[in-house]
């Protein structure tokens, strides 16, 4: 067994003639949380759906546990737990109900494991499901998606329209019911303040491709801003992997990527006197990268 | 600041105040993640620094306990550790305005009550 779960490689699909991902490529190691992260329309669902063979790519492979999505679609869907965004379930089932009928899609569903679950999630089984709330709903989803105990776990935007606490909560489950037990989970999220203390890999996608991918503590790391007065005719282009460029007065504030000693001390060269470091949280990071894709997207 | 740093900061304070003693058994990673909502290998991280400050100690296959406190890094060390959090106080205080006798007196306030809370725990 490889040690990616999921490996995306070259991925490209268009609604119409709108091209939505242009070569996605992307792996995601076996047992971690990775949290996928890209403003709306982005293409994050639509690389979730094609991660779960529900459409035909234009170009590319996907494969999760080494199966090819296309290939093997309902191996795949059955190695994989998958939450929809904004899950629509039949209201007029009871909770018990709804969890008889998705089992019998699974022949590996595991009764005793799902009744734990209902316990823990504190899903009342009598209800209809029209009549759960919106935090009922998402904890009902997640526990259809953990019923056959599938080894991948994707999330797509899990906990979209809930309040902060229910959030903390659904993330808590995740952590505990997932992590715990080695599954690798696979979420999406705009939310960078709930990506950052869960997953332990992200990834940025944005306009189609992945513009970064890497443990969430490494990125943390190696991104640095720096703020100085810089030299008459500082020669800016010296230093590789400039993310931001800011000038206010007599002062720049430069944004580095992959940031060593080497391209520290090419910074310090070309400021006049001091120079001040500071990091960056996510979702300065994720700014940085967006909107610094954008601006050289213009350029081009 | 990134969050298993805030962790360590909690833990530290809550065993300098005396809120948890030497020989407590402190949570496991997995019960402190869950509870938290962090990633596992963030609390992995608080655990295995606060080993290495001796605030904690590990036992294999036990469980994860306050250690006695005996200092194993050298004084340097622990003085840089401590300077560097002053520097950022001294930063704000002259920033806004705050004199230096002020900020001694607002550092010595701190500093005993969190020895008289200590010493009235034990």
């Amino acid at each position: 067994m490889g040690k990616n779960a999921i490996e995306i490689e070259e991925l490209e699909y268009s609604y119409g003639r709108n091209q939505v991902l242009k070569g996605v490529n992307l792996r995601v190691p076996a047992g971690s949380i990775f949290g996928f992260l890209g403003r709306n329309g982005a293409g994050k669902t639509t690389t979730i759906k094609l991660l779960l063979g529900l459409f035909r790519p234009d170009a590319g492979t996907c494969r999760v546990k080494e199966l090819d999505s296309q290939i093997n679609p309902i191996i795949v869907r059955r190695t994989v737990g998958y939450m929809a965004e904004d899950q629509q379930m039949y209201g007029w089932m009871r909770i018990e109900q709804i969890i008889k009928w998705v089992a019998s899609f699974y022949p590996n569903w595991d009764e005793d494991f799902t009744s734990r679950l209902l316990e823990m999630l504190e899903l009342p089984s009598k209800s209809k499901v029209k009549t759960l709330s919106k935090g009922q709903n998402s904890r009902l989803a997640l526990l259809l998606a953990l019923g056959h105990r599938p080894e991948v776990v994707i999330l797509d935007d899990p906990t979209l329209g809930l309040d902060p606490i229910a959030r903390k909560d659904f993330l808590r489950h995740v952590i505990d019911l997932l992590q715990s037990n080695g599954v690798t989970v696979f979420f999406s999220s705009h939310l960078l303040y709930e990506i950052e203390p869960v997953a332990d890999h992200v990834a940025i996608l944005d306009k189609g491709v992945i513009i970064k991918s890497a443990k969430t503590e490494q990125l943390r790391e190696s991104i640095r801003k720096f703020i100085f007065t810089p030299k008459q005719q500082a020669d800016f282009s010296s230093v590789p992997g400039i993310l931001d460029l800011l000038t206010s007065g007599d002062n720049v504030s430069v944004t580095l990527e992959d940031c060593d000693e080497q391209k520290r001390a090419a910074i310090r060269r070309l400021s006049a006197n001091g120079i001040q470091e500071t990091a960056l949280n996510l979702d300065e990071i994720f700014e940085v990268y967006v909107i610094g894709n954008r601006a050289k997207g213009k350029r081009e | 600041m990134p969050i298993y740093r805030q962790i360590i900061d909690q833990i530290s304070y809550q065993v300098a105040a005396g809120v948890l003693k030497e020989g407590d058994k402190v949570p496991s990673v997995r019960e402190l993640a869950a509870k938290l909502a962090v990633n596992q290998n963030t609390i992995l991280k608080v655990y295995n620094e606060l080993c290495r400050a001796n605030v904690l100690r590990i036992e294999r296959g036990d469980g994860t306990y306050v250690s006695s406190g005996k200092q194993t890094i050298a004084a340097a060390q622990r003085k840089k550790t401590v300077s560097n959090v002053l520097r950022e106080a001294a930063v704000r205080a002259v920033h806004l305005d705050v004199s230096l006798e002020q900020a001694k007196e607002l550092l010595e306030t701190e500093y005993q009550a969190i020895k008289s809370a200590r010493n009235k725990s034990e």
